[in-house]
């Protein structure tokens, strides 16, 4: 029916068009509804496929009315019970024909009751099935809240998944920093290995761990400097670094000791550059330092102490140099030889050292001074270690000094070998307190052994002073020259001052070079002086004859002549100068009493100055008139002389200036007692009669300046100043000799002296 | 050149050493010892110089071929009262340095006297160079080099003119007495093990001596007979037939 519905149109559409087209041509019959109705069943179309589908079925519906088909059809549907019953073809049709609506009722309420059937079980299963569903629904609500639950419940977890991750991530940085941190402020296995084992050895690898470890101290220093204070890793950190360091220092102390004792040993030492950078890093643990160098210097004690006694006793190889022993016959060359070993042993320490201790060499060279005053440390050590090592030596040199030395030369006997001795262990000492410091042992022992030395020159001297003491004079020799005691002592004095001469450096000055030797000169001058005026006094008690007072001058202007050559004698030959200066005036004093006497005036003039006013001169028993004649005659005789320009006694005196000047100042006093005596005959008091023409009756006439004249001297009282300039001159330009011009200017002195009285 | 190729090895200070030899510098006074040595240890003219009083250290590294050197420089006082102390210096000398002034020909007819007792003090293989100090000053010239050349001939050492002044030859004197006593200890007349000798192992010729067990101067005989040759061009003051190159 529904399918018949929608084609109504159409068809109707269709006969539409056709009954269109039959208007024209029937116009009429097409109002009839018959017709039309006819018109439209025929016009009716059943071709269509609804139509043959609806056909199809419904004979589908009564099979029979086809041959096999329908009687197959029925037996094949249970539902076509009465298809059965069909036993007359074409009656089928009929009853179909009759049967059709209630057929097809019954077909479709046995459909709709199929329909309800089929629905009813439906209804069942969808009953069965809400009742799933909703158990279903049941078990999903179930579901949900657990899911709600577990979601609740999870995010706790998420969130502190959320947080562990975050903790994490703190944990990685936090690690990223402790192992920046580890690495910067921890020394690895390695480093500590180099450190502390005993496998490394030191070098590079060992520094480098070192320096890092100094560095991380330095660092936590740092850091704990701040504001925050020093916190527990940064003290664990300065803790166990300071273990590692310690133990870095006390590996480096062990392998310097170790390398000190090893090295020490050779004679000629040499600093590895690893050695060095060791003894750097120890400065900054003195007190390992010291015990480094404490070891060294043990060694190095030992070593140069065997070295010296090698070189003493066995020499070099097979012999050569010789052993110094061998020459300890021969005190000079000993002593020498010695020293130098000593001093070339302290140079090449002193490189040893310098190069130890890095310190670059200041170009000085050695015995030129050297300033202990800079406080360097290194300088110190340097001085102490030297002082250790060379002290040693000490013990060898001053057995060999005493025992040989002192022995060779206390059985010569000889002082300038013991002077010279003394004077080249001056020297060393000297060079030695510049190179090795004043206060070292060697250069107190040089001290010693020098002072030793000086003892044993100064006693040879002193006791050779005293064998001249002893010396008595030959009482019946008349000579007036040196004894030959004074001469063999000034010759020792001669060459003992020759010896100090060559020893003076030539940087002394002039008070140092005269206190140098001043003892000596004390020593050896003094007794001779002493010696020669002692014995000449009593020789002179025992011979009156015997011409002392020449003698001694003689004596004493060659002990001066001996000392002139030198220049630091200058003091000692002043004092003796003194000495000779009062011995002239006491010979001049006793020559001129001589002259006068032999003039024949003495009596007259030591009347003339004595006598009282009351007692007139002309009556008095020496200067009566007839004696004055006397005395003058004899006075006169006496200046045609040889006497009056030549002294027989003063003629001894070996220095001819001197003689010359004493004469002279005889001459001068007796032109001047001549002069008095002439005035006090004069004088009216003294009653002489005829005074001029008893003067006049002799040579001089009474005339002074005719005296003057006679000597050759220049008149004193009239032309004193000048006169005494001229002769300066004179004699200043005749001098040759220091002491004779030393002799003359005390003799004016003692010309002052005759002219006063 | 040759000269110029002495001074930069020469002047390189070194550490370590092959070698430590002793020398010693003698002569009459004033024939300029001192600022020879001067010269050598410093590169420079000693002005104002004083007379030595006693004996003087310094010392040097120079550079042989392939040795390194020590030199330890023991300088004299040429005054007559210090010789009782020099000559304790000559013992166990290796070398000695015979200054003369060329000026001054006192000094030069001294030589004899002071060659007989370095001969005499110093060690047996004691080697001489002989030195005509100032040779700057030709016109005050007293000693004829030719004259000098034929007396070190005679007595068998080196010989040349040298100014501390200018420097010219300063340094040569030591390196030629160096090269001479290292060839003896190649010759093997002179061991250094033994003390005494003037000379003796430095650390590294005895790390040599360690690791090989012969001790080899083939390189150095070598190249320094090529450098004595380049010298003696230069310095036409070596002597024929001397021992040394």
């Amino acid at each position: 029916m529904a399918s018949l519905s929608p084609r109504t149109p159409s068809s109707i559409a269709r006969t539409n068009s056709s009954q269109s087209e039959r208007k024209a041509s029937w116009t009429a019959q097409s109002r009839n509804p018959v017709s039309q109705r006819l018109s439209k069943v025929l016009g009716t179309n059943f071709d269509s496929e609804d139509t043959r589908q609806a056909l199809r079925t419904l004979s589908e519906l009564y099979a029979t009315t086809s041959k096999g088909k329908e009687v197959q059809a029925p037996t094949s549907g249970p539902t076509q019970p009465m298809v059965l019953t069909e036993t007359v073809p074409g009656e089928l049709a009929a009853r179909a024909r009759k049967n059709l609506r209630r057929d097809m009722e019954l077909q479709l309420a046995e459909g709709s009751r199929k329909f309800l059937q089929a629905l009813g079980e439906v209804d069942t299963k969808l009953g069965a099935l809400q009742t799933h569903v909703a158990a279903m629904r049941t078990s999903c609500d179930e579901a949900e809240t657990q899911l709600a639950l577990t979601n609740e419940s999870s995010k706790l977890l998420l969130e502190r998944a959320g947080n562990l991750r975050d903790e994490r991530q703190e944990v990685e940085d936090k690690k990223t920093i402790i192992t920046l941190f580890l690495a910067r402020f921890t020394l690895t296995e390695l480093e500590l290995q180099a450190l502390t084992s005993r496998d490394v050895p030191i070098g590079q690898r060992f520094f480098d761990a070192m320096d890092k470890t100094e560095r991380i101290r330095e660092d936590c220093r740092v850091l704990m400097a701040g504001e925050d204070g020093s916190t527990k890793a940064g003290l664990e950190i300065m803790a166990s670094t300071s273990t590692h360091l310690e133990d870095g220092y006390e590996k480096i102390l062990r392998y310097c000791s170790n390398e000190f004792r090893k090295v020490g040993r050779d004679s000629q030492l040499e600093v590895s550059p690893v050695m060095k950078q060791t003894i750097q890093r120890l400065r900054k643990r003195p007190e390992l330092l010291t015990e480094a160098l404490s070891a060294l210097s043990e060694t190095r004690q030992a070593t140069l102490l065997s070295s010296f006694i090698a070189a003493l006793t066995r020499g070099g190889p097979s012999g050569y140099p010789r052993p110094i022993e061998l020459h300890a016959h021969d005190p000079m060359r000993y002593v020498g030889d010695m020293l130098a070993w000593v001093h070339q042993t302290i140079a090449a320490e002193r490189e040893f050292l310098e190069s130890l201790f890095g310190i670059k060499s200041d170009g000085r060279m050695v015995g030129s001074v050297r300033n202990f005053s800079s406080k360097a440390e290194e300088e110190e050590w340097i001085r102490e270690l030297m002082d250790l090592a060379v002290g040693k030596l000490c013990v060898p040199l001053k057995a060999g000094f005493s025992v040989r030395v002192q022995q060779t030369v206390r059985s010569q006997e000889s002082n300038i070998v013991s002077y010279k001795i003394a004077n080249l262990l001056q020297f060393y000492l000297m060079t030695m307190r510049r190179t090795i410091g004043e206060d070292a042992l060697l250069s107190t022992t040089l001290k010693e052994i020098t002072d030793v030395a000086y003892k044993v020159f100064y006693d040879s001297i002193e006791a050779q002073s005293q064998t001249l003491s002893r010396i008595r004079f030959d009482l019946d020799d008349p000579s007036l020259t040196p004894p030959n005691a004074i001469l063999d002592h000034s010759q020792i004095l001669r060459e003992v001052m020759q010896v100090y001469q060559s020893s003076l450096l030539g940087t002394e000055d002039e008070d140092e070079i005269n206190a140098g030797f001043n003892q000596v000169l004390d020593i050896m001058v003094d007794p001779a002086v002493q010696m020669c005026i002692a014995n000449s006094e009593e020789k002179m008690k025992a011979r009156p004859r015997w011409d002392g007072q020449v003698f001694i001058l003689n004596c004493l202007c060659y002990l001066q002549s001996v000392l002139s050559t030198f220049e630091f004698t200058t003091q000692k030959r002043a004092e003796i100068q003194k000495t000779i200066d009062q011995r002239i005036a006491l010979l001049t004093t006793e020559h001129s009493d001589n002259v006068l006497r032999d003039a024949g005036l003495w009596e007259v003039a030591e009347t003339c100055k004595h006598h009282e006013t009351d007692e007139p001169l002309s009556r008095l028993p020496s200067t009566q008139p007839a004696d004055l004649q006397r005395a003058l005659q004899r006075f006169s005789m006496w200046l045609s002389g040889l006497d009056v320009v030549h002294s027989p006694r003063l003629s001894h005196l070996t220095v001819q200036k001197m003689h010359t000047q004493i004469h002279q100042d005889a001459l001068v006093r007796l032109a001047k007692e001549y002069k008095m005596i002439c005035e006090e005959v004069k004088k009216p008091a003294n009653r002489y009669e005829a005074a001029a023409t008893l003067l006049g009756s002799e040579r001089p006439f009474g005339q002074v300046h005719l005296l003057w004249q006679i000597f050759g001297l220049e008149d004193k009282e009239e032309e004193e100043e000048s006169s005494d300039e001229g002769e300066d001159e004179d004699e200043d330009e005749e001098e040759d000799t220091e002491e004779e011009g030393e002799g003359e200017g005390d003799s004016e002195e003692s010309e002052g002296e005759s002219e006063e009285s | 050149m040759a000269i110029n190729d002495y001074e930069a090895d020469a002047t390189e200070l070194l550490e370590t050493y092959d070698f430590l030899m002793k020398y010693i510098v003698i002569g009459e006074a004033g024939t300029g010892k001192s600022c020879l040595l001067h010269h050598f240890t410093h590169n420079s003219f000693k002005d104002h110089s004083q007379h030595t009083i006693g004996v003087e250290f310094s010392s040097r590294t120079v550079k042989l071929g392939e040795k390194r050197i020590k030199l330890q420089l023991w300088d004299t006082a040429g005054q007559e009262r210090f010789r009782s102390v020099t000559r304790s210096y000559y013992r166990g000398a290796a070398g000695a340095i015979l200054v003369y002034d060329i000026t001054n020909r006192d000094s030069f007819t001294n030589l004899g006297r002071w060659l007989a007792d370095a001969r005499t003090l110093a060690s047996p293989n004691l080697v001489v160079v002989l030195v005509g100090n100032k040779s700057d000053r030709e016109d005050d010239r007293e000693v004829e080099w030719a004259e000098a050349s034929r007396w070190a001939a005679e007595n068998d050492v080196h010989f040349l003119e040298a100014s501390s002044l200018t420097g010219e030859n300063v340094e040569a004197p030591f390196l030629m007495a160096a090269r001479a006593i290292l060839l003896a200890i190649e010759s093997g007349t002179l061991d250094p093990e033994k003390a005494g000798s003037g000379v003796s192992y430095g650390d590294r010729a005895l790390r040599r001596v360690n690791s090989s067990s012969r001790l080899s101067f083939g390189s150095l005989s070598g190249s320094a007979r090529r450098r004595g040759g380049a010298v003696k061009l230069k310095v036409k003051s070596w002597i024929p037939g001397s021992k040394c190159c």
